[in-house]
């Protein structure tokens, strides 16, 4: 019990230690491009969309591009093991591509590939 | 070594049925003309629905099946007495949720403001249940950890489905965010108990955990934190204090069949993962989950009632008695001892009970509800005059979940929680129960006088478009009336369910 302890002390106390030791000794110069959006994601707009609703197109296609990433997670794995598996690998594999492929029919159904 | 498992499709066809009409609603949706549709998409999910429910029926006359088995014992998907049981209650529900839910449905091309997507309703909530039937048969950690997940992914889109409503989306936000963080509690309890016993295998777990239990220290302290975190992530499903808050903010910017949905189907989902657990995976810890149970089950019922007395809103109110009566559901459990099978048997009995008068309940509100928008518990006043047959049926489901006549289910349930906490020897428990049982009259017998205010208002004539809604109450009327005078059966499956 004590060592867990001893863990969470040390986890809480690093973690405020450096928030605490980059806000008091960093140089605070802010540009235009320190205050935009880290790395990948929609420019920050300072008005919602048409109201109160935020445009979730970005979203849908990274989302879109997840499921079929793990797809391939999946898949490879089955490749290596293809031999060992055999026709019930393969059936089985079948039903899961068939059911990934039935998110594709509804998104491209429902218009959630025309970006505009 | 072969790789390759052996399946019964047997013993998954409920789940493996609901999943698939899921697809095929999604799918018929997409590729079938809109004049085809509007006439095949509701009838498809419940014909689903109806067919499930049947291969449930004949599973539970056979014997248990099991399936997915590992090779040193221990099966990870059992179709017992057990799961059955909460099948049936789950499937039963869905069939009456979906006879409330028809009139949200609008299946023109864009759908207005205030109503919901029909195909996406019907299969996020088939997918739902999918989760549901996997819970109660699950008998592994992951397994139930899945099944768990699957019934909550869908059910945060039902509850913003609602197309242009902020108080939608504000009720799914807050479900996601309490959700999230129970759920990463469940698998930090489920991360310990995995690191002190070696197995996600129930009867595995319990026979490491008896030995760690035997020896005090870091490992078995350890493993009792994780046992109580699992219990949080499950504490969250059924809406017990102080996991409830989400229910009433949920309950009320949700479609109210939805609410429905959550408050009967997806809370029996919780109860038949958490007995799974306690009583076969974390027996030699009931020392210590035992009186945790006890102490949820005492806030919950005494916090649901006494925040229900306040309330001016028809289904915040019913909100907060389901989480009083998810604290009668857990008080026989807090039993803990020998006499725990008595104790799961009450709880048992008490959900079957409690599913159908709680689901007429909710009926009753969308009923209503096209009287009167609001809700208001104020404008339920003189229903007796305006739509006769509703407030004679809400009478009947308002005094079922008091306990009184002529709602005898009601009595029945309570009778039998009771006995199993007197038994079991939390006398205590069954002390503060009937405390409860006797604020709630308060609320419940308050709002049923209300309806029977006389009043000069002409009766209102019934819609067409809520034929199905009245068939749902209907449904649940007759189950509760013949749970009233005849509950033998039910008790038997009962205690054949809890028999394991």
């Amino acid at each position: 019990m004590v060592p867990i302890l001893v863990l969470f002390v040390l986890a809480a106390g690093f973690a405020v230690f450096s928030v605490l030791a980059g806000s008091l000794t960093g140089p605070k110069r802010f540009n235009r491009a320190k205050l935009e959006a880290y790395e990948c994601g929609i420019e920050p707009s300072p008005q919602a969309f048409r109201g109160h609703k935020l445009p979730v197109k970005y979203y849908l296609t990274a989302m879109l591009f997840i499921v079929f990433d793990i797809e391939i997670i999946f898949l490879y794995p089955w490749a290596v093991a293809f031999d060992k598996l055999g026709l019930f690998g393969l059936i089985e594999m079948i039903l899961f591509v068939v059911s990934v492929f039935v998110v594709y029919a509804y998104v491209w159904r429902r218009g959630g590939l025309e970006w505009d | 070594m072969s790789l390759t498992q052996s399946i019964d499709y047997a013993a998954i066809s409920p789940p493996l049925v609901v999943v698939v009409t899921a697809v095929a609603v999604l799918l018929a949706d997409l590729f079938v003309s809109a004049e085809v549709r509007r006439r095949l998409l509701a009838p498809l999910a419940l014909a689903g629905t109806l067919g499930a429910l049947g291969a449930t029926a004949w599973l539970a006359t056979g014997p248990a099946r099991s399936t997915f088995c590992l090779a040193g014992g221990g099966c990870s998907y059992v179709a017992d007495g057990f799961a059955t049981y909460f099948q049936t209650i789950v499937l039963a529900a869905l069939v009456v949720v979906l006879l409330l839910s028809y009139p949200l449905f609008d299946e023109r091309e864009r759908v207005p403001p205030g109503q919901v997507p029909a195909a996406e309703f019907l299969a996020l909530m088939l997918m739902s249940v999918s989760g549901m039937l996997v819970v109660a048969a699950g008998r592994d950690l992951l397994t139930l950890l899945i099944g768990l997940e699957v019934v909550s992914l869908p059910a945060f889109v039902l509850v913003g489905l609602r197309r242009g409503d902020p108080r939608g989306v504000e009720a799914a936000l807050k479900f996601f965010v309490f959700s999230v963080v129970s759920t990463a509690l469940t698998i930090y309890g489920i991360a310990l108990v995995y690191g002190t016993t070696g197995s996600i295998e129930l009867h595995h777990i319990a026979h490491a955990l008896s030995t760690r239990h035997a020896h005090s220290g870091a490992m078995s302290a350890t493993a009792a934190a994780g046992v109580v975190l699992v219990l949080v992530g499950f504490g969250f499903k059924i809406a017990a204090v102080p996991f409830h808050f989400w229910a009433p903010d949920t309950y009320q910017g949700a479609p109210v069949p939805v609410a429905a949905f959550l408050s009967v189907a997806s809370k029996a989902a919780g109860f038949a993962g958490l007995i799974v657990l306690l009583v076969v995976g974390f027996r030699p810890y009931a020392d210590v989950w035992g009186p945790a149970v006890g102490v949820l089950a005492a806030v919950s019922m005494t916090v649901g009632n006494l925040v229900a007395l306040r309330q001016r809103n028809v289904v915040r109110l019913l909100a907060w008695s389901t989480v009083a009566h998810a604290g009668y559901l857990l008080m026989p459990l807090a039993v803990a001892s020998s006499q725990l099978r008595e104790g799961v048997r009450a709880t048992l009995a008490y959900l079957g009970i409690y599913a159908a008068m709680n689901l007429g309940a909710f009926g009753c509100a969308v009923l209503v509800r096209r009287l009167h928008p609001r809700l208001a518990i104020e404008d339920l006043r003189g229903l007796v005059t305006r739509a006769p047959l509703t407030a004679v049926a809400f009478g009947l489901f308002l005094t079922a979940l008091a306990g009184l006549p002529p709602g005898v289910a009601g009595l029945f349930a309570k009778v039998v929680v009771f006995r199993a906490a007197v038994h079991g020897h939390v006398t205590w428990l069954a002390v503060v129960a009937a405390v409860n049982t006797v604020i709630g009259l308060a609320y419940y017998l308050r709002v049923a006088a209300l309806m029977f205010v006389p009043a000069d208002d002409a009766p209102v004539a019934p819609s067409s478009r809520t034929w199905s809604v009245s068939a749902g109450v209907a449904i649940a009327a007759a189950v509760t009336v013949v749970l009233s005078v005849y509950p033998q059966p039910l008790l038997h499956l009962a205690s054949t369910a809890a028999q394991r």
